[in-house]
């Protein structure tokens, strides 16, 4: 009993992966509808919202309250500026690709700039930051024109690889990378050590503020990013695009097990987190719950984990 | 009233040997976990008696004095009152105050962000009265009670505590405590540590005065020679027992090191005088190092002594840091080892092993490999060395001793190819057995070729190093080799007065800059005034007033909500949801039907209630769960009204739509709603909000209650946005939902603007007043200037973050000036 509640402690994943399968038996039971087609279009869904959540996994867990308020309008940004620079060919999307990397370490930098430097809380850094990007949208908002795709693009956003969605590939790749670089590599110790205590990780040698500054341009090139790829899915782009993104890269990380304080995160439970939360949307879908009602359940959702789980650090330290 | 309170009582307890005790203990115990912090203690403390209690770090006191206060819940045994049980589930620190017992923490239980006056509230709130004038009573409070102990000191009550001095903030400290009219029982925990000479005879003095008027007192210090002087008995603790109770008179200092476990271990000199012929590791050749340059050399143990703050733990950092200052030259590699373990030191997460190893990690390229197998043989040879137990590697840190947890520490720094290792204050709630081994540790590594440089309190400490530098006023004043060494020799060092005074932190620009930042809110308004008048002079008549002010009303209200949020060291994400949710509320169920409009309004205050209430006993991030809430708020007001529509019920146009003297009503409203923000955030309950906003320990300590003032705190902020969801409805006469959400950024902005900063509850109702004015004015300024108004989000955001980046500017100034 001890032992397998330790387990639970430790694998907090196992949660959200409880959580899919109970929602799925319910779903298979309730609707004959619920297909193996409807899972493929939760799979496509997940992986859309999982790079952000990356992004976001990241900047929670170097602790002290940070958070990345500015995903959504990257997330927006990137996509108008991939169909203002879309030509249609493959060549013209290099420089697409280009553009949209370009903001997204732009946007990074300048949050790891005020966040570091100029020593704004990172929650009002960004909350800034996004309101100035959400600014730039609404000017190229009035410019854009038609968006002719490019063949590449539409196949990374909507093409299969046999019957496997591109854009699922993209996503499991990126979860692998960022499973190797918490649990695997240097970097994520260093990023746990960080989240803990700035302090402490200072005194034992981690260059801190180079940590701190990665998170913040990894999350915002994985929104832009996302952007890019959301724009092809989509076809064009639009005002409220990345709307959903900020309480929802916020809901997979904390309902896959990341601590909120953080100092600890587990790439597979965001995984499963971003599943969760994308079933939970599909389901209050297929009930045809009203768009009000389901931005309800999921800040409910959202607070109600929360507040089970509890954000206080492993143990009290006194 | 205070007079007679403040008088000392005319009837002095005569000592009688059988009387009942004040507060007697028996067989009281506190276990956490498998650790017994107290065991099977029996204590008596009479009226009229001065106990001293001595012991070691970790021996227990502070354990023991928070069982006695109510913090803490003993596991085992009862107390007794002037012989009554007390019912130990039921004794808070609240109940513990009611009864007369008071305490002066050694840590210093004070709100740095509250006046002297505010603080003696906190304490003593029995005297506060309904009047607005209620502060003067604890400003003559504070005045009388400080002069009564400290005659002379002059501590100004109005200042706040963030600003004294560390003495003075220690006696204040005392002066709170011993200012309860009932006090049966003082606890002075360490208070004299920051005192000079005269101040701590003052004290002892006073100390003797309470005991005449039958008052007991229970006096903590390591300061062995003051002990003896005040107490009647002095108790010794050791290992979380009581091991010696005896008359102070004829108690010598040796007899109470003996009882404490003895120096022995501790004072054993493992004198060795050598000249060391390493490689030269540190150079120190600045002016401020002395005349010569000092060379520290492989194979040495270096002390650094002197007063607490006179530039030791400055050169530890200047040696840690990346790029060294010019005047010091460093070769080789440094890693550092603090004492502060729960702040500097442990990773509290992780095992023992992951804390160890993290040391090798944190020097590696990022896209490195980690692997358990290549880390754990490197942990364990080092945990060997240590004499730390290898069966505790995958440990968690916590479970560790405070030794143990000081050793995981050190293993951390013992990599092969570090050149110097620093040690901060290693031994800092160390039991004196585990500092022996520790002694004999620095020792080994010093040997190994390693140059050893050791910060520490503890002046006995330094008879372990080869050398001492003794600093004062950031200078090195003295140095000390081999048999020189002693304690006497480091306090007698510690008191020499460096070649120049160091310079005084320059006091008046401080104040300019902090006069600046609170005036920006009110220059910038007349700034924007101005310029809008000279483009359009109807600006100013009371038409062009009432047309321009009136939006403002609305984000007056949600900045003030979000304001009393940020007292609390907290930020509100979703108060613009919130007011679009009101607003639509008011206009369309509150029309339809008055009574399931009122119903949902209350549910509205209840929900910020519980979201204070989550906040608080979750401990979760209230960004998180209020940016859950506005999707909330959101999703409501989408679902009780999907587009912009609605109407204003008819009661409600006439609550904001009244003229006084012929002002320009929103004027009169802006006004309004300052001064009652003001008003509440001068009332006593008010104080204690703030309060809270600089830390919750101290103030539940205090016996306020965390969880009752977080929910207070969000029901007021739901007041304020409430107010302004309604005037939206009221002037518009609809609802949309989506137009609460830009007043969220706008309210932030508005309080960064009006002078509060983000942590540690300092907040400025006026300054915020005038900062929401500002940007509602710089909305209609772009307007009329002709700018699209797509582009006033980045003008807001820029704009927040050019006055945060202000702020930081000048509080780094004022910390380095």
């Amino acid at each position: 009993m001890a032992e397998s509640l330790a387990f639970l402690r430790r694998h907090r994943w196992v949660w959200p992966l409880i959580g899919i399968l109970i929602l799925w038996a319910a779903l298979t039971v309730l609707t004959s509808r619920f297909s193996l087609y409807s899972l493929s279009g939760i799979a496509i869904s997940s992986s859309f919202l999982l790079l952000p959540a990356f992004g976001q996994m990241l900047v929670i867990t170097t602790g002290r309250g940070n958070i990345d308020l500015s995903i959504p309008s990257t997330v927006t940004l990137a996509a108008y500026v991939s169909v203002m620079t879309s030509d249609g060919t493959n060549a013209g999307f290099a420089l697409t690709l280009a553009a949209v990397l370009a903001i997204g370490l732009g946007v990074g930098i300048f949050n790891a700039f005020l966040v570091l430097v100029v020593r704004i809380p990172a929650m009002i850094a960004t909350l800034a930051s996004g309101y100035i990007l959400a600014t730039g949208v609404m000017i190229v908002n009035a410019r854009i024109g038609m968006f002719s795709r490019a063949p590449l693009h539409g196949w990374l956003s909507t093409g299969r690889v046999g019957s496997l969605p591109v854009m699922l590939i993209i996503a499991v790749l990126v979860a692998i990378a960022a499973g190797f670089l918490l649990s695997r590599s240097a970097y994520g110790r260093q990023l746990f050590a960080v989240g803990q205590s700035q302090e402490a990780a200072r005194l034992a040698g981690v260059r801190v503020k180079r940590i701190i500054a990665s998170t913040f341009v990894c999350s915002a090139l994985l929104s832009s990013v996302t952007g890019l790829l959301l724009s092809g899915y989509a076809g064009g782009a639009f005002l409220e695009m990345g709307t959903p993104y900020l309480l929802q890269s916020v809901g997979a990380v904390v309902l896959g097990g990341t601590l909120i304080a953080g100092g600890s995160a587990t790439a597979f439970g965001t995984l499963l987190g971003a599943m969760l939360l994308v079933m939970i949307v599909t389901t209050m879908q297929i009930a045809g719950l009203p768009p009000g009602t389901q931005d309800i359940l999921q800040g409910v959702v959202i607070i109600g984990v929360l507040s089970l789980a509890g954000a206080r650090m492993g143990r009290s330290s006194s | 009233m205070l007079d007679a309170m403040l008088e000392p009582a005319p009837t002095a307890v005569p000592l009688d040997a059988n009387r009942e005790a004040l507060l007697r203990l028996q067989s009281i115990g506190k276990s956490y976990g498998s650790t017994r912090a107290n065991h099977d203690i029996n204590l008596e403390i009479h009226a009229g008696e001065v106990l001293g209690l001595v012991g070691a770090n970790g021996a227990g006191k502070s354990t023991l004095m928070r069982i006695l206060c109510g913090v803490t819940m003993p596991s085992d045994g009862t107390m007794r009152l002037a012989g009554e049980p007390l019912d130990l589930a039921a004794f808070s620190p609240a109940e513990a105050r009611r009864r007369g017992i008071r305490i002066a923490w050694q840590e210093l239980s004070l709100s740095p962000n509250l006046s002297v006056a505010e603080n003696f509230y906190v304490e003593q709130p029995q005297f506060a009265r309904l009047n607005p004038l209620w502060l003067r009573d604890y400003h003559r409070l504070a005045k009388e009670a400080l002069e009564r102990i400290f005659p002379g000191a002059r501590v100004p009550t109005s200042q706040l505590v963030g600003e004294l001095s560390i003495a003075e903030r220690q006696m204040v400290e005392i002066a709170r405590a011993a200012s309860d009219p009932q006090l049966k029982l003082l606890i002075l925990d360490e208070p004299t540590s920051s005192l000079g000479a005269e101040r701590s005879r003052q004290l002892r003095s006073f100390v003797r005065n309470l005991t005449a008027r039958g008052i007991g007192v229970i006096f903590i210090s390591h300061k062995l020679s003051e002990v003896i002087d005040i107490s009647d008995r002095v108790v010794a603790m050791r290992n979380g027992q009581v091991v010696w109770v005896r008359q102070a008179e004829g108690t010598s200092i040796a007899d109470l090191v003996d009882a404490m476990g003895g120096a022995g271990a501790a004072q054993e000199r493992l004198a060795r005088e050598h000249v060391s012929d390493g490689e030269v590791r540190v150079r120190l050749s600045g002016d401020r190092f002395g005349p010569e340059p000092i060379e520290l050399k492989s194979g040495e143990i270096i002390g650094i002594a002197g007063l607490e703050g006179s530039g030791q733990r400055d050169l530890l950092a200047a040696l840690f840091s990346r790029k060294p200052p010019a005047d010091i030259m460093r070769n080789g590699r440094t890693r550092y080892v603090s004492g502060d373990r729960g702040y500097e030191g442990v990773f509290p997460l992780w095992s023992v092993l992951d804390n160890i190893s993290i040391g090798r990690i944190a020097r590696r390229s990022p896209l490195s490999l980690v692997r358990d197998g290549q880390e754990r043989p490197v942990a364990r040879e080092r945990a060997r060395r240590l004499a730390l137990d290898e069966q505790r590697l995958d440990s968690n840190i916590l479970d560790l001793s405070g030794g143990n947890q000081q050793k995981a520490l050190v293993a951390r720094a013992l990599d092969e190819d570090a050149d110097i290792i620093l040690l901060d204050d290693p031994t800092r709630g160390v039991d004196i057995a585990a500092k022996g081994d520790f002694y004999r540790l620095v020792r080994e590594i010093a040997n190994a070729g390693k140059l050893v440089i050791w910060h520490s309190t503890e002046d006995l400490e330094f008879l372990q190093c080869d050398r001492v530098l003794v600093f004062a006023g950031g200078e090195i004043v003295a140095e000390l080799t081999g048999s020189d060494i002693s304690e006497e020799a480091i306090v007698a060092a510690s008191f020499l007065q460096p070649k120049k005074p160091p310079e005084a932190p320059s006091e008046g620009r401080t104040r300019v800059i902090a006069t600046a930042l609170r005036a920006i809110p009110f220059v910038s308004l007349l700034a924007v005034f101005a310029i809008m008048t000279s483009i359009n002079p109807l600006v100013a008549s009371t038409f062009g007033l009432e047309l321009l002010l009136a939006p403002a009303v609305t984000l007056v209200l949600i900045a003030l909500a979000q304001m009393f949020v940020v007292g609390g060291s907290e930020i509100d994400l979703g108060v613009g949801g919130f007011t679009g949710f009101i607003n639509v509320v008011s206009a369309t169920i509150l029309v339809a039907s008055p009574l399931l409009g009122i119903g949902a309004l209350v549910a509205g205050l209840l929900g910020y209630a519980l979201i204070g209430f989550i906040i608080q006993a979750r401990a979760i991030p209230a960004i998180v769960v209020t940016l859950g809430a506005s999707f909330i708020w959101m999703g409501m007001g989408q679902t009780i009204q999907s587009s912009p529509g609605g109407s204003a019920p008819s009661w409600l146009a006439p609550l904001f739509n009244w003229s006084l003297w012929g002002l320009p009503t929103p004027l009169i409203l802006i006004a309004l709603a300052g001064m009652v923000a003001v008003c509440l955030d001068r009332s006593p309950t008010g104080t204690i909000l703030r309060a809270f906003g600089s830390g919750t320990r101290a103030l539940e300590r205090a016996g306020w209650s965390p969880i009752r003032y977080a929910m207070l705190r969000y029901v007021i902020a739901a007041a304020f946005a409430m107010v302004a969801g309604l005037y939206v409805t009221a002037t518009n006469h609809a609802s949309d939902i989506n137009a609460g959400a830009s007043f969220t950024l706008l309210s932030i902005a508005a309080v960064v603007i009006g002078g509060c900063q983000l942590l540690g509850g300092f907040i400025a109702p006026l300054g915020v007043v005038a900062g929401a004015v500002t940007l509602a004015l710089i909305g209609a300024l772009l307007a009329s200037l002709g700018v699209n108004t797509d582009y006033n989000a980045a003008v807001q955001g820029s704009l927040l973050i050019a006055i945060l980046a202000l702020q930081a500017l000048a509080l780094r100034r004022r910390k380095n000036g």
